[in-house]
């Protein structure tokens, strides 16, 4: 092994440039296109902001937005991130008696979660649960038994960001995440 | 000889396509091994290979710190000893991270595979020794970082449920597959670099090549720890 020894100056100037040009990247690609933060505007005048919108890591709120203008669809696939240690809702607003058929799962993950609908115009907080449970994956029906918001909370205990596919057909629109 | 400098870009470029076209790079595996994964059973030696195999092949992180490894290692002797190093390193921390149940932050650790390449790159510049008054042992930091490597590799596989059943076999073929998807990506590397130093550009660009390795280390650091900070 022999290695090659440049001059301090040479070295300095080396280590210096290895950090601007990782700097400049970094700041107007790649937080941009991996995160969707553009401190600089040019990832958004790139159209790199976009990618991070289809990111497994996007933020819950540029998705619930997608999903409320594709409301009452054969079948929709939504996408949430339940962030570390923090617990999200995702509601549907259905009629009485209309129907739902769902199925979601993690990435493995087993999630607390609670199956429930609010009544429309309800103030006292009153909810009704049709399923409570750990799981990491879970495929039903149910037929709304009031008009109100029906869905999901669910609780993630663990350190990490758990991403769940919520798969869903029937008679409803998208209400998406309350937080 | 800007022929065989051409030529060479022309690889390189290549190679980097090939990496981006790829999805589910550096961090995470992509959907549909992700499926598999969940949906997996009991022993599945081959499929484990492969997912092994396409991990290391298309990781650009652990490619980066090879190629700062091998820069300056003309002998084959010497490839075949530091790769070994990387290889003992990097098998016992993914072996013992899943079958220990270690949990390491998966960003963390990316971090610091990417800060691997860095100071490879400031080494091969002869900036340790100036930095420290000597050169600190090449070959244990291969061995260290290594470690490291390995837990960044178990972090991939602890993001899915494994099944208990089978798990012992389906580590050893994935790590199988690691170092068939390593030994595939350093034949390319190996000789790139020898028909590479051939030529006079070599000695040319080695300032600029290892000032390029620290700097996608930098980016490889910036990514990942704003990805920490972020999740």
């Amino acid at each position: 092994m022999t290695p090659h020894e440049v001059s301090t100056k040479t070295l300095l100037k080396s280590t210096i440039a290895a950090t601007v040009i990782a700097l400049i990247v970094f700041v107007c690609f790649i937080l941009p296109a991996e995160y969707n933060i553009d401190p600089t505007h040019i990832g958004h005048k790139l159209g790199l902001t976009a990618l991070a919108h289809h990111n497994d890591e996007a933020t819950p709120q540029a998705e619930t937005a997608v999903m409320q203008e594709q409301a009452q669809q054969a079948q929709q696939v939504i996408e949430v991130t339940v962030p570390a240690g923090k617990g999200i809702e995702y509601k549907f607003q259905m009629a009485q008696h209309e129907k739902m058929t769902y199925e979601w799962l993690t990435d493995g993950e087993p999630l607390y979660f609670d199956l429930h609908g609010e009544p429309e115009g309800d103030t006292t907080g009153y909810f009704e649960s049709y399923a409570i449970a750990t799981l990491s994956e879970m495929r039903g029906s149910f037929t709304s038994p009031f008009n109100g918001s029906h869905g999901w909370y669910w609780k993630n205990n663990t350190t990490q960001p758990v991403a769940i596919q919520l798969i869903v057909a029937g008679q409803y629109k998208v209400i998406g995440l309350k937080q | 000889m800007p022929n065989n400098m051409l030529r060479l870009v022309a690889l390189l470029i290549g190679l980097l396509l090939l990496g981006t076209s790829i999805d589910g790079l550096a961090h995470g595996v992509d959907d549909n091994t992700r499926v598999f994964l969940e949906e997996n059973e009991g022993v599945q030696f081959i499929p484990f290979i492969y997912i092994g195999a396409k991990h290391m092949f298309t990781g650009y992180d652990h490619i980066l710190f090879l190629v700062g490894v091998i820069f300056f290692l003309y002998r084959s002797r010497d490839v075949l000893l530091y790769v070994s190093m990387f290889t003992l390193g990097h098998s016992v921390t993914l072996l013992w991270g899943v079958l220990g149940d270690i949990q390491v932050n998966p960003y963390l650790i990316d971090a610091i595979i990417g800060f691997s390449v860095v100071y490879k790159g400031f080494d091969n510049l002869g900036g340790l020794k100036r930095l420290l008054g000597k050169q600190p042992s090449t070959k244990v930091a291969v061995l260290i970082f290594g470690l490291f490597h390995g837990f960044g590799l178990a972090t991939k596989l602890q993001e899915f449920e494994l099944a208990s059943d089978g798990l012992v076999a389906n580590m050893i073929a994935f790590n199988i597959g690691v170092e068939l998807g390593q030994f595939m990506a350093l034949a390319f590397i190996v000789i790139a670099i020898n028909f590479w130093r051939k030529s006079a550009s070599f000695q040319r660009f080695t300032t600029i090549t290892n000032t390029m390795l620290m700097s996608a280390g930098l980016m490889l650091v910036g990514l990942q720890l704003s990805g920490y900070y972020l999740s």
